[in-house]
C-alpha cells in the first residue's frame, strides 16, 4: 500500500492503495464515484472511460500509479449535469439499460473537445471502443451530432 | 441501492405515516412534500397521493433496459389522470400486492395492462367520488383532469391533494370505469426514460453500485470445466494479498445453483480479483472435459440422418409429396452457441442475518431469488426482503439465479454483507448460452410452383433438457405452429435434443432467434426455386382469405394472417421492394412471435470493390397498442442492432468442456460503425398491447442473409457471417 494523490473532478484526493490498482477500482470502491462502470477489465468495451487531461482513457486498464494529470469522470463532466451531450442524451432518450452510457458520453465528450464538428465517420471511429449491448448506437450518434450542432465542445 | 432501500415497503408506509417529513424526504420527494401531510391517499400498492399534491407511482418490475420503469407507470398515470411531468416514479421491491414481478417473455406490458389501468382508475374514481360528496352533486357532474377534479356546473375545482383526506375514507371500488382509449393523453406518446438524468450524470444505481456498511466483495474461482468439482485448494499466496479477508470453498446449495468453487472475499473488488489470481485449486474435471463443439456437431449430424425422437407435427404425407415433385430442395442450417454478455457483469448482494435476510441486485426474477435465499438460508420467505436496482441488461441471462444464490451462500457462511462480482471472463465462461442447433429442411413445389411439402428435422442442445425440466425438451427450441405450418398440406416437424453439460438458457427471443433465421431463409430459397418474388411467395402461402391460425406457444392461442400480411405489405411498400435498382439488393423476412408481427427489409449496396455494405434496415411492427412511442422505437432499434450483431459476430465454441471465448476480444460484438440506419413503422392499432423487448430481433438475421444472397448469390446457412467475408 502507498499513499497516492489524485485530482479528480477538480478535487484533490489522497488514497492509500496498492499501486497496481486500476484507476477504475479506486474511483468505484474507494472514492464512491460509481458512475464509471466495469464492463470487461481489458480496455475492450469502454464502459469505464474517463478523461485524463482531456483524453479518453479506459480506467480499468490504467494503474492508479500511472495517473499523472487531471481526471474527469462522468460525475464531473459538468457542474449541473447539463453538458450539451448530457442534454442531448436525455432529449433523444438514448439510454436503454443505461449501463454503458457514462462511458459512451465520456468518449463522445473527448471527441468533441478534439473535433467540435465531427463527421459521422469521425464519430464511428471515436466511438468504436464503446460497446452497447442494448444497441443504442443510432441514438448515440444522433445525440453527438445534436450536441455538436449546439456547440458541444464546452 | 435503489430508492426503496433497507426498509420493507410495508414498514415504510407505517413509519412515513407517523413521522411524515423526515422519512419522506429521505426517499427523495420535494422539500415541500411533508409539510402538511396529514393523510396519504393510497388506494392500492401502486400509487399514493399526498395532501401536498405529490404523486408517487411505483414501478413494479425489474428495469433491464426494456423501459418498464417508464412505460408501466405511464399506464397508471394515464388512468389516474395526472400530469406526467408532476409525478415521481419509485422502483418497488418485491411485494406480493403488486402481482407477478419479473422481466421475461416480453410480457411486462401485456400482463399488467389491465391491472395497472384499474389501479390508476381506482384512484381517479375515488377522488371524483370524494369531490362529488363534497359538492353534494352527482359524480357524473364531475370529471378529473390533470390532477384535479372539476365541477361541470360552476367550474370549481379541487386538486387531488385537497381530496386525499376524504378519498381515503371511501371504500375501494371493485371495477372503476376505465378511460375510452381515444381519450388517452399519455399512452401512445413518446416519454423519456424516467432515470435518464441519473444515467447521464452517473448517479443511477445499478446492482454493481450497491454498497452497505461493512460489505465485502467476493470473486469466485469456478471450475473452468462444466460440471467439475474442487478437490483441494492452496490459498497461501491469496491470503498475502492486501485486503483479502476470507477464502471459502462453496458448494451448490439450491437447485439451479451451479457453483463449485472457491470464493475470495476482500475489502474491495480489485483485492478480490488479485487474490483469486493467486489462488491454486485442484479440480476434478469429471466428464465435462469431453464436451466440445465438434462432438456436439457430430451428434447433430447423426440426428439429421435419423428420425427425430419427438414428432411435433405431421400433416399429410411429406414423403410421397417429395416423391411426386421434381422441384425439391434440401438444405442444412446451423446456429452457434451465443453468450448473453449484458454490459453489467453478473453481481449480487446479500446480507444474511440470524433470522432475516436482505438481498439486492440485478435480476429479472426477484421472486425466484427470494425462493433461492429461502432454500439456502432456511429463513422464512416473509423475512427475506428483495430490493431491486436498475439492471444493466438482461437478455435472458438474469432469469437464472445462480450468481444471486452464490451471494446468499457466501453471506450466510460469513455472516457478513457480501457483494459477489463476476468478471467478464466469468460471465462468458459461466453463461447459459443460446442453444446451438442444426436444422435440416426439405421442401417441394407442385407444377404450379406452389409450396406443397415442408419438412424440418431439428436438433439443438435443449435448454429444457439441460436444466432437467419436466417440460418437453423441444419447448422454445422449435415451434410446430409457426409459419408456414398450417398452410402446407404436407408438413412434418421432428426434433431430437442433444444432452450436454454445456449450460444453455433463454437468450432474447428464445427459440425464435434461430427458427426465424432458418424458416425465413428457407422460404427465400423456395421462392427462388419457384422463380417467384420472395414477398409474393409469402403472401401466396398466407392466402387471400384472412384467418386466425392456431398457435400453441407463447403469444397464442392464435395469430392473425391479416396482421401478418399487413406488416409484409407495408414493408414491401415502404422499402420500394418491387422497384429494382441496379447495385441495390434487398432481403426480406417476416415473423410472428409473442403476440407481435414484424417484417424487416435489409438493403445492401456494393461499394467500388464489390464489397457489400448495409444501406439501411426497415422494420414494420404491429404490437397492438403502443404505450411509450420512444421506448417502443428504442426496443425495435435495439433488437435489430443486437440481432444483426449476433448474425455477424456472435459465436461461442467449446473445447475440453470450456468456452473458448472469454472477453470481447474473442467474443465479438457489433459496434457503432456496423450499426446501420433503421427506419421504423409502427402499425397504428387498437389491438391489445403486446410487449416489444424481443420481437424485432429474430428475423433480422434472415433478412440480412437473404440480402446477401440477393447481392452475391451466396446462400448463408450458417451463422455468424461477417459482411467482409462475402463478396459478389
Ligand atoms: S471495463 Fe474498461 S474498457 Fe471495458
Ligand atoms: S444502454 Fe444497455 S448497454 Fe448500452
Amino acid at each position: 500500500m502507498a499513499q497516492f494523490s489524485l485530482n479528480i473532478n477538480q478535487h484533490n484526493y489522497k488514497v492509500d492503495v496498492n499501486l497496481d490498482t486500476p484507476l477504475l477500482w479506486v474511483l468505484r470502491d474507494m472514492l464512491g464515484l460509481k458512475g464509471t462502470k466495469f464492463g470487461c477489465g481489458k480496455a475492450l468495451c469502454g464502459a469505464c472511460t474517463v478523461h485524463l487531461d482531456g483524453n479518453a482513457i479506459r480506467s480499468c486498464s490504467f494503474p492508479v500509479s500511472a495517473v499523472k494529470g487531471k481526471v474527469v469522470t462522468i460525475e464531473g463532466l459538468s457542474e449541473n449535469g447539463d453538458h450539451p451531450l448530457q442534454q442531448a442524451w436525455e432529449e433523444i432518450d438514448v439510454p436503454q439499460c443505461g449501463y454503458c452510457q457514462a462511458g459512451q458520453i465520456m468518449s463522445a465528450a473527448a471527441l468533441l473537445q478534439r473535433k467540435p464538428k465531427p463527421s459521422e465517420k469521425d464519430i464511428d471511429m471515436a466511438m468504436s471502443g464503446n460497446i452497447c449491448r442494448c444497441g443504442t448506437y443510432l441514438r448515440i450518434k444522433k445525440a453527438i451530432l445534436a450536441a455538436a450542432e449546439k456547440g458541444g465542445a464546452k | 441501492m435503489s430508492e426503496v432501500t433497507k426498509i420493507k415497503r410495508r414498514d415504510f408506509l407505517k413509519i412515513s405515516g407517523i413521522t411524515g417529513t423526515g422519512l419522506i424526504l429521505g426517499f427523495g420527494l420535494s422539500a415541500r412534500a411533508g409539510e402538511n401531510v396529514l393523510t396519504q391517499f393510497e388506494p392500492n400498492a401502486f400509487l399514493k397521493i399526498g395532501a401536498d399534491n405529490s404523486i408517487v407511482i411505483f414501478a413494479k418490475n425489474p428495469e433491464i433496459g426494456q423501459g418498464v420503469k417508464t412505460s408501466l407507470p405511464m399506464i397508471i398515470a394515464e388512468e389516474l389522470e395526472v400530469d406526467w411531468n408532476k409525478i415521481q416514479v419509485v422502483q418497488a421491491g418485491l411485494d406480493g400486492r403488486l402481482g407477478g414481478q419479473f422481466a421475461g417473455g416480453s410480457t411486462g406490458i401485456k400482463n399488467n395492462w389491465q391491472a395497472l389501468r384499474t389501479a390508476g382508475a381506482t384512484g381517479r374514481s375515488m377522488l371524483v367520488t370524494a369531490a362529488a360528496v363534497k359538492w353534494q352533486i352527482s359524480e357524473s357532474e364531475c370529471y378529473a383532469e390533470q390532477g384535479k377534479v372539476k365541477n361541470k356546473r360552476n367550474n370549481k375545482q379541487f386538486t387531488y391533494g385537497e381530496l386525499v383526506d376524504d378519498a381515503s375514507k371511501l371504500d375501494v371500488p371493485e371495477s372503476p370505469g376505465l378511460k375510452d382509449p381515444k381519450d388517452f393523453k399519455i399512452i401512445g406518446t413518446p416519454k423519456k426514460g424516467v432515470d435518464n438524468h441519473k444515467i447521464v450524470t452517473g448517479t443511477a444505481e445499478f446492482g454493481i453500485d450497491a454498497r452497505k456498511e461493512g460489505m465485502l466483495v467476493a470473486v469466485i474461482l469456478k471450475c473452468p470445466v462444466y460440471g467439475g468439482k474442487v478437490t483441494s485448494f492452496d490459498d497461501t499466496e491469496t491470503r498475502k494479498v492486501e485486503g483479502v479477508r476470507h477464502v471459502v470453498k462453496i458448494d451448490a446449495r439450491a437447485p439451479g445453483q451451479r457453483v463449485a468453487g472457491v470464493a475470495v472475499v476482500a475489502d474491495n473488488t480489485w483485492a478480490a480479483i488479485k487474490g483469486r489470481k493467486a489462488l491454486k485449486v485442484t479440480w476434478e474435471h469429471g466428464e465435462g472435459v469431453t464436451e466440445s463443439s465438434a462432438g456436439i456437431n457430430e451428434q447433430f449430424n447423426t440426428y439429421m440422418s435419423q428420425k427425430g425422437s419427438i414428432d411435433l407435427r405431421n400433416d399429410g404425407d411429406v414423403d410421397s409429396a417429395f416423391n411426386q415433385s421434381d422441384k425439391v430442395l434440401e438444405a442444412t442450417y446451423e446456429v452457434p452457441f451465443l453468450s448473453h454478455v449484458p454490459m453489467e457483469p453478473m453481481n449480487y448482494c446479500a446480507d444474511v442475518k440470524e433470522n432475516e435476510c436482505t438481498v439486492w441486485g440485478p435480476t429479472q426474477v426477484p421472486g425466484y431469488v427470494q425462493r433461492l435465499a429461502e432454500v439456502i438460508t432456511g429463513i422464512a420467505r416473509e423475512n427475506i426482503t428483495v430490493n431491486m436496482t436498475r439492471v444493466g441488461g438482461g437478455f435472458g441471462r438474469r432469469l437464472m439465479g445462480d450468481y444471486a444464490a452464490d451471494a446468499v451462500t457466501i453471506s450466510h457462511e460469513l455472516k457478513l454483507p457480501v457483494q459477489v462480482v463476476w468478471t467478464r471472463e466469468d460471465d462468458i465462461q459461466h453463461d447459459y448460452f443460446r442453444p446451438a442447433g442444426m436444422y435440416k429442411l426439405k421442401a417441394a413445389l407442385d407444377d404450379k410452383n406452389k409450396l406443397v411439402a415442408w419438412h424440418l428435422n431439428a436438433s439443438t442442445t435443449s435448454r429444457y433438457l439441460y436444466r432437467g425440466s419436466k417440460d418437453s425438451p423441444h419447448t422454445t427450441e422449435v415451434f410446430p405452429d409457426g409459419f408456414p405450418a398450417g398452410f402446407v398440406s404436407n408438413f412434418r416437424m421432428e426434433y431430437t435434443p442433444v444432452k450436454t453439460l454445456v449450460p444453455t438458457g433463454a437468450w432474447r427471443a428464445p427459440g425464435h432467434n434461430a427458427t426465424a433465421f432458418i424458416d425465413q431463409s428457407f422460404i427465400d430459397e423456395m421462392a427462388h426455386l419457384a422463380k417467384k418474388d420472395p414477398v409474393d411467395f409469402r403472401l401466396e402461402i398466407l392466402g387471400e382469405e384472412d384467418k386466425e391460425m392456431p398457435y400453441s406457444d407463447h403469444g397464442g392461442p392464435t395469430y392473425s394472417t391479416k396482421r401478418l400480411k399487413h406488416v409484409i405489405n407495408v414493408a414491401a411498400e415502404k422499402s420500394n421492394w418491387y422497384k429494382k435498382e441496379s447495385g441495390v439488393y434487398k432481403g426480406f423476412a417476416a415473423h410472428f412471435m409473442f403476440g407481435a408481427y414484424v417484417a424487416e427489409v435489409v438493403t445492401l449496396a456494393l461499394d467500388s470493390n464489390d464489397q457489400p455494405r448495409i444501406e439501411n434496415v426497415l422494420a414494420v411492427v404491429d404490437c397492438g397498442i403502443v404505450v411509450n412511442k420512444s421506448g417502443a422505437e428504442s426496443q425495435i432499434e435495439g433488437g435489430i442492432v443486437d440481432g444483426l450483431g449476433a448474425a455477424m459476430f456472435g459465436e461461442v465454441t467449446i473445447a475440453e468442456g470450456m468456452a473458448q471465448q472469454d472477453n470481447f476480444d474473442t467474443y465479438k460484438m457489433i459496434r457503432m460503425k456496423d450499426a446501420p440506419k433503421i427506419d421504423i413503422h409502427i402499425v397504428d392499432s387498437q389491438e391489445s398491447p403486446e410487449g416489444l423487448g424481443e420481437m424485432s430481433l429474430p428475423m433480422i438475421s434472415a433478412a440480412y442473409a437473404n440480402a446477401i444472397f440477393a447481392a452475391t448469390g451466396k446462400r448463408i446457412r450458417k451463422l455468424p457471417v461477417k459482411l467482409s467475408e462475402v463478396s459478389s
